[in-house]
């Protein structure tokens, strides 16, 4: 009797205790939770709402069901956009990806003051995206800038390359290029895992530094590179304050980035519903390439716990 | 473990409070509003841009206001032209626009379509914005039939701004009556005359303006830029045709800067006329008052090329203020409004910077104590009124795609790319698009 009164009894006190526990996980997430609810899932339905709708910012929204996203694809300047940017990220994602690994190899040598190096080489991608860094750009690259002058006396060109059409998109890639801090840190650190055995081993079967690179560092490194360009591809579409700052998408449209376009259409044009449209479209298209990338990494990707392919 | 749980709710309210906090600061002035009218106070917002001259000015002028009326407070919100409609358009979707506005033509339409000002006639008719020494011409662009939108703060026309000196260095005037293809002319013979001496000379300078510069030239040819219904276009493309014609000529031909050097100019806040690298910009009439800072050269102001002898100037009120829907406060924004227009120590301070006192009484106590450029845009402001047509309608709400379309074809244009009848076709296609 007593036995079985007592056995519900701890179990409604177990199962009490359950509930607090959860009650406690939940709360103590809850800023994050609530940060989610209010700042992303809620702004995010709600432009996945008004991308079905005339939205102008000043009045109220009315229905358009498709319009938006059927509207796009006969926009020239929207294709422009894609063009300009899908050249972007497949020129300067690779081009920063070689310079960080090269980068990262060099200071991986353990010479002397190498870390100072490393360090310095990182600064340009914590401030490389601000406003100032930009606007030094500009002035670097506009009409009586710095690089214009110093080009214009070695007789290599006289343009403003940032007022050229053909060359301002290049001058917005090298930038970025420049930014290659962060992916080389995370190089830094994934050619440190590699355990020193496998090259002692390689060179004492005689393979060449150029044999060791492509058979031992690149894939063992493959993990780190699929991470890198993820990261990267992604940051790639969104891209938005340099060309904002620097070039504000012109000249002749040669650097609207899709997030310039994005913009200049729900903020300047008050086409709130259509640059909704717009945002869901680039969400897709990087999901798209994400996916393939995943999709693609069983393929490429040397995972060192599987033991191998 | 209960220590615990209390902590972590203790947080979650403190989080919970601080964001309804900062949301009552953001988005419900009118209820802090209320809150200071029980101690008698009343406080109103006030948004402008301008330039950092204009902010110091304005700012003095509220401080006037303010011991003026001691139970209305004025909080200043003021940017450059960059970023404020993009502002205040986001404010207006929040609901929380400022009691007080400065409104552009270009976009008093699509505000008020969208019914966010309030009418200003009642207010004016019961003489707390008093309008009696203001003739109707200035106030006419402001009008929606019987409503009144907003109410200049000055008056201004377009112009050329150009070196006196330079010009007669090389025998030319701007008397009026001189055409557009004089202008071709006179920039080509002094660019020929300074880059022999090695200077440096651009030509005209079209200052971004060729947009404001089109509008005259069909309105030379008797139409309108917009047609009255504001569905469309109100010239013909062949007039289009023609003035492209000149501007790409003008460019090609090196009687005008290329786009990259003129919009590097303006991005950097500089002037060709101010270093001397050019003898005459396009420009509304008050802005010859801040070229004038910083430059030796004496400059003048020009009324715009004749087409065939037609001049088709008007005089617009620039930077008008407009009361919006969402002020809780109109009394007292209205005051405001009445204050900057007919107080004659708060117009000594804005130093007419924002263009011609529209207020006759003004005028007169201020023409004895302005700077010379000051003198220039009120003296501009009767030639030109012999050279005027009655002003078109309000531009319709699109205005500013269809003048962002505008550029994009005029940039094309200007590097060569387009031929002046593609990119008037382009043009009407576009324009038609937008406002259809």
């Amino acid at each position: 009797m007593t036995k079985t009164k007592k056995i519900p009894a701890s179990l409604t006190l177990a199962s009490n205790r359950d509930k607090s526990d959860h009650l406690a996980g939940f709360l103590s997430i809850s800023p994050w939770l609530i940060g989610f609810i209010l700042l992303i899932l809620g702004p995010m339905l709600a432009s996945l709402y008004l991308s079905f709708t005339d939205y102008n910012l000043l009045s109220s929204p009315s229905w358009v069901g498709l319009a938006n996203y059927r509207n796009l694809f006969s926009d020239a300047r929207f294709l422009k956009s894609l063009e300009v940017t899908f050249t972007f990220v497949f020129v300067s994602v690779p081009l920063k990806l070689i310079f960080a690994l090269a980068l990262a190899m060099l200071f991986n040598t353990g010479r002397k003051g190498s870390s100072f190096f490393s360090a310095v080489y990182y600064i340009p991608s914590i401030i490389g995206g601000s406003v100032a860094i930009a606007v030094v750009w500009k002035q670097l690259f506009g009409r009586q800038g710095a690089v214009t002058q110093i080009l214009s006396l070695l007789n290599i060109t006289d343009a403003n390359l940032i007022g050229n059409p053909d060359t301002a998109l290049s001058v917005l890639i090298l930038l970025v290029i420049w930014q290659f801090g962060s992916p080389m840190i995370i190089f830094l650190a994934g050619l440190r895992q590699i355990p020193t055995e496998l090259y002692e081993a390689a060179s004492v079967d005689g393979a060449s530094k150029w044999r060791q690179f492509f058979n031992i560092t690149l894939p063992m490194l493959t993990p780190v590179i699929f991470f890198n360009l993820v990261m990267q591809t992604i940051q790639g579409f969104m891209t938005f304050t340099q060309a904002y700052l620097i070039t504000g998408g012109g000249p002749l449209d040669e650097t609207l980035f899709y997030a310039v376009y994005l913009y200049e259409t729900a903020f300047e044009y008050l086409r709130m519903g259509y640059a909704s449209a717009m945002a869901w479209v680039l969400l897709i298209i990087i999901a798209v390439i994400t996916l393939v990338f995943f999709l693609t990494s069983k393929y490429w990707v040397f995972y060192q716990s599987e033991g191998g392919r | 473990m209960k220590k615990y749980l209390w902590y972590v709710l203790l947080l979650v309210l403190f989080l919970l409070v601080a964001c309804n906090g900062a949301e009552q600061d953001d988005t419900t002035n009118a209820e802090g509003d209320r809150d200071q009218e029980d101690n008698s106070e009343t406080t109103i917002r006030v948004a402008w841009w301008g330039n950092q001259e204009r902010h110091d000015m304005t700012l003095e002028a509220i401080e006037l206001f303010e011991s003026t009326y001691p139970d209305i407070s004025v909080q200043p919100e003021y940017t450059g032209w960059d970023g404020y409609w993009e502002r205040l358009n986001t404010q207006a979707a929040g609901s929380n626009l400022p009691d007080v506005i400065a409104m552009d033509n270009s976009y008093l339409n699509e505000y008020n379509s969208n019914d966010l000002l309030v009418d200003l006639a009642p207010l004016i008719d019961e003489g707390t914005i008093n309008l009696d020494d203001v003739d109707d011409v200035y106030q006419e662009i402001n009008h929606d039939g019987d409503r009144v939108l907003a109410v200049a703060s000055g008056a201004n026309a377009l112009a050329l701004v150009y070196n006196v000196e330079m010009l007669e260095e090389h025998g030319f005037d701007l008397e009026p009556g001189f055409s557009y293809d004089d202008l071709f002319e006179m920039n080509l013979t002094i660019k020929d005359a300074l880059e022999t001496e090695g200077q440096e000379y651009f030509g005209y300078d079209f200052a971004n303006a060729e947009y404001e510069l089109l509008n005259n030239y069909v309105r030379q040819h008797g139409m309108s830029f917009y047609n009255t219904e504001g569905n469309g276009l109100g010239f013909e493309e062949a007039v289009l045709v023609d003035y492209f014609e000149w501007v790409q000529e003008m460019v090609v031909d090196g009687a005008a800067p290329s786009h990259d050097i003129m919009m590097s100019y303006i991005e950097g806040g500089n002037s060709m006329v101010q270093e001397g690298s050019s003898a005459m910009q396009t420009a509304a009439s008050n802005q010859i008052i801040g070229i004038s800072q910083g430059t030796e050269y004496e400059l003048d102001l020009a009324v715009l090329p004749a087409w065939d002898g037609v001049h088709a100037n008007y005089i617009r009120p620039s930077m008008s203020f407009s009361i919006t829907a969402h002020s809780a406060q109109q009394e007292a924004a209205a005051k405001f409004i009445d204050f900057m227009t007919n107080d004659l120590e708060a117009n000594e301070v804005l130093q007419a910077e924002r263009g011609v006192p529209i207020s006759s009484a003004v005028r007169e106590h201020l023409s004895d104590k302005v700077s010379e450029p000051v003198q220039k845009t009120f003296d501009y402001l009767e030639v030109v009124a012999d050279y005027t047509t009655d002003a078109d309608p309000l531009s319709p709400p699109g205005e500013t795609e269809v003048r962002g379309a505008f550029s994009r074809i005029v940039e094309s244009l200007k590097y060569d790319q387009l031929t002046p009848e593609e990119a008037a076709n382009q043009f009407v296609q576009q324009a038609e698009n937008v406002l259809n």
